[in-house]
């Protein structure tokens, strides 16, 4: 066990030290650099930067060096912890980073929790009322919510919220909260700013899931250990949920795994529409404007957050299932 | 005891003794499915006399499983009981209870299940579940049924495993079914019914899934544990020889319907029905000369679907009489010179 | 040992046709679809949506980025029954001073004429055709400028309905294309990969790992703000296609590689090697076809998520980009309440989509369930 584990975090270390090298050249690959992409923003609002203070950030990013060189001050000042300073903010990357990541992490694992909470009891009621229009209302159901849009979602949620009652627009706070100190009002306002974008974000990998979640049980129900678990004289609750569930759980377990990133992600285009300040737009906005130092951390960070993930989804599994072997 | 206990027909028509643990009258069991309705049982009558061992022989699909499903009430969701009674008597003291009059889940058939009636499946391989333990899976039925005290449950099962013949049962209870091999799980399922002394154990094909060496041992055990515990058996089994083994009784079974009926003796030495014979005729024997080609009874088993009219048997067999087999049901009758052999079948009326 | 038979079997796979006596695989499988209305419901629908993008420039009556700076937002025309068949009245454009927004009125005394078969704005139908003539178009008075706008216009005053229709051919096509590619690397690969061993497989493994390791989206993201802004939209297209199939096909040959090696070690495989049959005859001939249903089924739950894909990349400014259009390009008018509250039909965009997706998510769901029902 200790050892799977060992082994497992050495070759996630050697998997990262590919995946960053892979990455950052995916990231220089549009000719041009950040400071070109500064500069014309400069210029086209009338600015210029004096030549001493390009000079200078030519040294620290060295736009002129060759990629080997690049990849190198990159990786080993990341190593020591300095992620560098934005361009853009002239705040430390790592410090955007961070509370970005942390709000994105924290987000996506409500939206998780959701997901598990909604999909399996509907998954199996579902189960185990096939063939009824419940069960039909729910396939339905899912059929659209694997087929619409986060944003669109977003949007009518939005909107409908804010036609029925005072639904505050965007932002993670409202401004009086913004630097307040954490109390229950702030608690609430929270909330109220994050719950239409937890919805949208676990819609999707709910309908999904339920439909998982569904077919697994629908085969579980008909091995042969359910009837023996029925001619003990267990009460049909337990035999679906002590019996019968824990062996249809598999793919929800897995799905810790590629789910999270998944969903620490996807909110990028939510968060657009909802003006969140989460990872998503962030590294957008690094792309686009060439930031490929900050664009490269973001997306080693989401590969270690996915193979974290993914190890996690591994010991839970072999906790849930005892035929999973770790070795 | 039951040979002593005086014997007298009950309205279906059956022989039955004074004491039987369960008796099955006229039992009518539809499936309603997507492609049409499936009678799979079509009045079945049948008693088994305390403590005794009887034997459910026939082809596939002729109802034997779902024989036994419905005495727990734990037929498929899709099947309905459309006519019959399934009477229960946990002693001799008691008076029998038709257990169709409960509730599929209700409380008091629960408390039957597991307790006074219990089933072994014919998988040993996925009869047990992959994710609990076998100690855990033991301990479920006795915590339901016996105590309610943790620590002697788990004493409890540690010693039932002991008496199935598992070797290091500590050890056993502790393992998961995959870490056990298919002869040693069924030891564990038998274990895990024998728990609460049920008074009715049916066993559907316990031993079809293991090689013949492990089988020898399985039967042993479950004739042993019948005789020390005096557990009524219903043995579902396709093999005539397991039944020669096992059982004290004999019920041959043709589409839904029991054709008939006697003690293992008369079965093997004076079949009547000849669907009977002609299972008889299948089994290989020594001695008998290999070039005897061994008989396959001809045809198949109709489309369940379908409803025939007269004897179901009449199309496959050799001694059809036409205008009576075809066209009239045969009833059960009791055999001239017999207490206990009954058969449906017109040519012994 | 079971024999080759039961494995066969086992391995679900489609049975030869000729196969005497029995009902061919295939007609099973379409009497299973059948028996599903959504899946067949979503066919029809699909096969609808694909004909009005094949005829897309034929039945769009403007360009689709012809600017006009006297119809901004304007809502969808109201069609009336005038004395001349169908028409819509003549329209009035004011600048709201206060709402600092354009607001139109009608002219219930002016009634203009919609023509069908008119002579319009050139194009090539298939892409090759070069014509001019559409299904409807409006009449009007030289000097005056108004249109048919069936589902309104954006805020440069372009015809949505036009729009929708241009940027079906890429939306609808698209992730479509870059499924066949995926799936198609996906096979080969995954079949090498089983089939070969050794080092090559040990390799394709490890790229496999690689690819994993990294975010779908964010990668989806980083490869697509690579491609080049300066080149033609077909290339565009294809770049993003590209991108789509190259990260695409990683679970596909996975669950192939594993098929393979199950199969590559029956003993019809290795009679057949035997007898002296190439490894290329044993690939083709029995490993490609016993896959096959599997293969379809995967890529045809793909799609959908293809789809929305390339829409995401493109609402995000890093798939297909202005002045090209496709459903993501238009879902950018409709990102803010503000727009979509004053202007709820920038949303028949969306509204295209959703319906695409979910016709694909259901017919790939009826195809699965009537090729493989115990799946
Ligand atoms: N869930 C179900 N739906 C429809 N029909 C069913 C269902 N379960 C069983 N049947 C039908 O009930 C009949 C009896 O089945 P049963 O399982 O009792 O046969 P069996 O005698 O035990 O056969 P075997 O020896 O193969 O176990 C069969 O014809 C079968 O088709
Ligand atoms: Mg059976």
């Amino acid at each position: 066990m200790l050892n799977f584990v060992l082994r497992r975090v050495v070759n996630m270390m050697v998997l990262l030290v590919v995946v960053s090298f892979v990455g950052f050249w995916i990231i220089q690959l549009p000719p041009g650099s950040i400071l070109d992409v500064q500069m014309q923003r400069l210029r086209a609002q009338g600015g210029n930067l004096p030549e001493s203070q390009i000079e200078a950030l030519r040294q620290r990013y060295g736009v002129d060096d060759p990629f080997l060189v690049q990849y190198w001050k990159w990786i080993s000042r990341s190593l020591q912890g300095d992620f560098g300073t934005s361009f853009q903010t002239d705040q430390s990357v790592a410090e955007r980073i961070f509370n970005r990541l942390g709000i994105s992490i924290g987000l996506s694992l409500t939206a998780l929790l959701f997901t598990w909470l909604v999909s399996i009891p509907i998954g199996v009621y579902s189960a185990t009322h096939r063939y009824t229009w419940p069960d039909y209302v729910i396939t339905l159901a899912q059929f659209f919510g694997l087929s619409i849009p986060g944003f669109l979602l977003a949007l009518v949620l939005l909107i409908v919220a804010s036609q029925l009652w005072d639904q505050p627009i965007g932002g993670l706070f409202s401004t009086q909260f913004a630097d307040a100190p954490w109390s229950i009002a702030k608690v609430v306002d929270f909330i109220q700013h994050i719950w239409i974008a937890v919805i949208v974000l676990a819609v999707g990998a709910t309908a999904g899931l339920t439909r998982v979640m569904r077919a697994n049980l629908l085969d579980v129900l008909n091995m042969q250990y359910i009837q023996t678990a029925r001619a003990k004289g267990l009460t049909e609750a337990v035999v679906i949920w002590k019996h019968a569930v824990r062996n249809a759980i598999h793919p929800l377990v897995m799905s810790l795994g590629t789910l999270l990133p998944a969903l620490v992600v996807g909110e990028a285009l939510i968060a657009i529409i909802l003006s969140m300040p989460t990872i998503g737009p962030l590294y957008l906005d690094a792309l686009r404007s060439q930031d490929m130092y900050l664009a490269g951390t973001i997306l080693v960070m989401l590969s270690a957050l996915l193979l974290i993930g993914n190890l996690l989804a591994d010991l839970l599994l072999a906790w849930v299932d005892p035929r999973v072997r770790l070795d | 005891m039951s040979d002593s206990a005086t014997t007298q027909r009950s309205a279906a028509g059956a022989i039955v003794t004074e004491d039987d643990v369960i008796r099955v009258e006229d039992l009518r069991l539809n499936f309603y499915t997507a492609l049409g309705v499936v009678r799979a049982l079509n009045g079945v009558t049948f008693n088994i006399p305390r403590g005794k061992v009887l034997g459910v022989v026939g082809e596939s699909g002729c109802g034997k499983s779902q024989t036994g499903l419905a005495i727990m009430q734990l037929t498929p969701a899709a099947g309905r009981y459309e006519a019959g009674q399934v009477l229960f008597r946990e002693s001799s003291e008691q008076p029998a209870v038709n257990l169709l009059q409960y509730e599929r889940n209700s409380a008091e058939m629960r408390e039957i299940r597991g307790n006074n009636i219990s089933m072994i499946f014919q998988e040993p391989m996925t009869s047990l579940n992959p994710c609990y333990t076998v100690g855990a899976q033991i301990e479920e039925a006795i915590l339901l049924h016996q105590t309610k005290d943790k620590a002697e449950a788990q004493q409890r099962a540690v010693e039932i495993l002991r008496k199935v013949g598992m070797p290091n049962p500590e050890r056993i209870a502790v393992s998961y079914p995959h870490q056990l091999s298919g002869g040693m799980r069924q030891r564990a399922m038998i274990a895990m019914v024998l728990s609460c002394n049920p008074t009715l154990l049916i066993a559907d094909e316990p031993t079809t899934a293991l090689d013949v060496t492990t089988e020898a041992q399985i039967l042993d055990l479950m004739r042993e544990l019948q005789r020390e515990i005096g557990t009524s058996i219903m043995f579902i089994t396709h093999n005539l020889g397991v039944v020669a083994q096992m059982c004290d009784e004999v019920a041959v079974m043709y589409l839904g319907r029991i054709v008939e009926r006697a003690t293992v003796e008369d079965i093997f030495y004076d079949p009547k029905h000849p669907y009977t014979i002609m299972l008889l005729r299948s089994i290989p024997r020594l001695g008998v000369n290999r070039a005897m080609r061994l008989e396959s009874i001809q045809g198949s088993v109709p489309d369940p679907y379908s409803q025939v009219t007269g004897c179901p048997f009449h199309e496959r067999c050799p001694s059809a009489m036409p205008g009576i087999c075809d066209t009239i049901m045969p009833e059960e009758i009791i055999v001239a010179g017999s207490q206990t052999h009954t058969v449906r079948c017109h040519l012994y009326t | 040992m079971a024999t080759v038979a039961e494995q066969l079997k086992q391995s679900r796979a489609p049975k030869k046709t000729e196969d005497v006596g029995s009902i061919p695989q295939w007609k099973l499988m379409v009497r299973r679809f059948r028996q599903s209305k959504l899946s067949v419901i979503a066919l029809f629908v699909l096969l609808i949506m694909y004909a009005l993008m094949i005829f897309g420039d034929f039945l769009a009556p403007y360009p689709h980025n012809e600017l006009d700076s006297n119809s901004a937002f304007v809502a969808p025309t109201k069609i009336v029954w005038g004395p001349q068949g169908p028409g819509v009245y003549g329209i009035t454009q004011q600048l709201n001073q206060e709402l600092l927004k354009w607001e139109y009125t009608e002219d219930p005394s002016i009634i203009y004429p919609i023509r069908f078969f008119v002579t319009g704005h050139e194009y090539r139908l298939f892409a090759i055709i070069p014509m001019n003539v559409h299904l409807f178009g409006l009449e009007t008075p030289p000097g005056v400028t108004q249109k048919v706008f069936l589902w309104g216009a954006d805020k440069e005053g372009r015809d949505l309905f036009s729009r929708v229709l241009k940027g079906s051919q890429v939306s609808l096509t698209l992730g479509f294309v870059g499924v066949v590619l995926s799936v198609t690397i996906g096979s080969l690969i995954g079949t090498t990969s089983g089939y070969f061993g050794g080092p090559i497989d040990n390799l394709i493994q490890r790229l496999i790992e690689l690819i994993r390791s990294f975010p779908d989206l964010p990668l989806y993201m980083a490869l697509a703000a690579a491609l080049p802004l300066d080149v033609d939209i077909l290339v565009r297209f294809f770049l993003i296609t590209i991108i789509i199939a190259l990260i695409g096909w990683t679970g596909l040959a996975r669950e192939v590689r594993g098929k393979v090696l199950a199969y590559a070690s029956l003993d019809y495989t290795n009679a057949a090697l035997a007898v002296g049959a190439s490894h290329w005859y044993i690939i083709t001939r029995h490993l490609v076809p016993n896959a096959m249903s599997h293969i379809i089924v995967v890529g045809m739950l793909a799609i959908p998520g293809a789809i929305g894909l390339e829409t995401a990349l493109s609402f995000l400014g890093l798939g297909i980009l202005p002045p090209a259009v496709s459903w993501g390009v238009l879902l950018r008018d409709a990102q803010t309440i503000q727009a979509v509250v004053a202007y709820p039909w920038l949303l028949l965009p969306v509204a295209c989509l959703v319906i695409a997706v979910l016709s694909f998510n259901l017919l790939g769901d009826g195809v699965r369930d009537a090729v493989d029902p115990y799946g």
